[in-house]
């Protein structure tokens, strides 16, 4: 990290290797299609780059990185709600997934996890894809622990519950 | 009672096994990090480029104009110190770290019909745009369209007055005093640079360019997809900023 705060390219490229998979996949979760995740994700590299000062050492890395990715993902969302208000439609692309076998299932899950607020949805989403602790997830979103647990069980039972609908449907 | 046990774990398994697959990692495209740096490469360049040549005049009262061109030294201790926040101000805004403008503008030397237009203009929030035929309508000339768009073109403080929300009926970019390519570039700049940002530390949401904002660590700094969002996990909005009115 220290390099990357130097501007070394070929250390950013590194981290971007380590990490960028699983930043991918939040993104791609939080926005539901893989063109918005990879914009985002580059968006929010980017502000590493340029603010790369902004890290502090007693961080992990992957949490400063996670904490700007959301924070790309949560804005981009901020976005479509203004844009759903005027339009009155969303662009959600949930048939786009590789095995058909799976895309079933996996529309329930995105179908489902719609339901859930947004702020739960986000630590739902960090928590599944990386099993972060209540305590990352904490500093992710700068709110209290407490906060996550309340947070992550109201998003759970939601979920659970848009599942069991969905299911008997 | 047993059997109501066992099946309730069966389906918390199934849950968890549905739940899990979906959270599955993505892969990371060839070129990626080359893509970012060949971004964050752009985005330095066009803010210093525009920074560089533009020239911000003040009164006592506010900016009152800004044209291209170098910028000269400001007559007087008080158009002196706002010519050097706006300056600081755009800065910020170019580089996608402020999405208001807290610095006055003295727009006393515009005529009263473009002084409405300009109002108007100002109206339209950060990262969202309107046609000519908005603002007419806005202002209650909703005939007056040409005379709109000419009152829009002499705008004596672009950037801060934002007529580059401002855009033609058939979706075109229309004119900019800086050049359509700056015009369309601040519209893309808005609509990826965050509005609601929050502070870890202190647990008050701002809008982004809020004093209290710019005295945030930059690892405290955490965006908010609307103040509701932000009171749900125990954030309050700012008293100076006022993010929840705009």
């Amino acid at each position: 990290m220290e390099r990357v705060v130097r501007k070394d390219e070929a250390a950013f490229g590194e981290l971007v290797e380590r990490y960028g998979g699983r930043l991918l996949a939040v993104a791609r979760r939080l926005l539901g299609s893989r063109a918005d995740a990879e914009d985002a994700v580059q968006r929010a590299l980017m502000q590493c780059y340029l603010g790369a000062g902004g890290y502090q050492p007693r961080w992990a890395l992957s949490t400063w990185l996670y904490r700007i990715v959301t924070n790309a993902c949560v804005d981009e969302l901020r976005r479509r709600g203004v844009r759903t208000a005027h339009a009155g439609a969303g662009d959600e692309e949930p048939a786009a997934f590789a095995r058909p076998a799976d895309a079933g299932r996996r529309i329930d899950v995105g179908r489902a996890l719609e339901r859930v607020p947004r702020e739960a949805r986000v630590l739902l989403t960090l928590h599944y894809v990386d099993g972060l602790s209540n305590g990352e997830l904490a500093s992710i979103r700068g709110i209290s622990v407490n906060t996550v647990k309340s947070q992550l069980a109201r998003g759970k039972a939601i979920l659970r519950r848009a599942l069991e609908e969905g299911g008997r449907g | 009672m047993n059997i109501d046990l066992t099946m309730d774990g069966r389906r918390a398994d199934r849950f968890d096994a549905m739940v899990a697959e979906y959270f599955g990692p993505e892969g990371v495209p060839a070129g990626f990090a080359g893509g970012v740096l060949a971004r964050a490469a752009a985005r330095q360049t066009a803010a210093a480029g525009l920074l560089d040549r533009l020239a911000v005049h003040a009164t006592p009262r506010g900016v009152s104009l800004i044209r291209p061109g170098e910028q000269a030294v400001a007559e007087g201790a008080a158009a002196r110190k706002w010519v050097e926040r706006a300056r600081l101000e755009l800065s910020e805004y170019l580089l996608g770290q402020r999405s208001f403008f807290s610095v006055p503008v003295d727009l006393s030397a515009a005529p009263e019909f473009q002084q409405k237009v300009l109002g108007a203009a100002a109206a339209i929030p950060f990262g969202e745009a309107q046609p000519y035929a908005w603002v007419a309508g806005r202002i209650g000339h909703p005939r007056a369209v040409r005379a709109v768009g000419t009152a829009l073109g002499r705008n004596p403080v672009p950037l801060i007055v934002p007529c580059h929300r401002v855009l033609r009926s058939d979706g075109a970019v229309g004119g900019y005093i800086f050049g359509v390519d700056v015009k369309q570039d601040l519209l893309d700049l808005e609509r990826t640079t965050p509005v609601l940002e929050g502070c870890a530390t202190t647990r008050i949401v701002c809008r982004v360019g809020c004093v209290h904002g710019r005295r945030m660590r930059s690892d405290s700094r955490v965006i908010f997809a609307s103040v509701e969002d932000a009171r749900s996990v125990g954030y309050r909005p700012c008293r100076v900023c006022k993010p929840a009115a705009a």
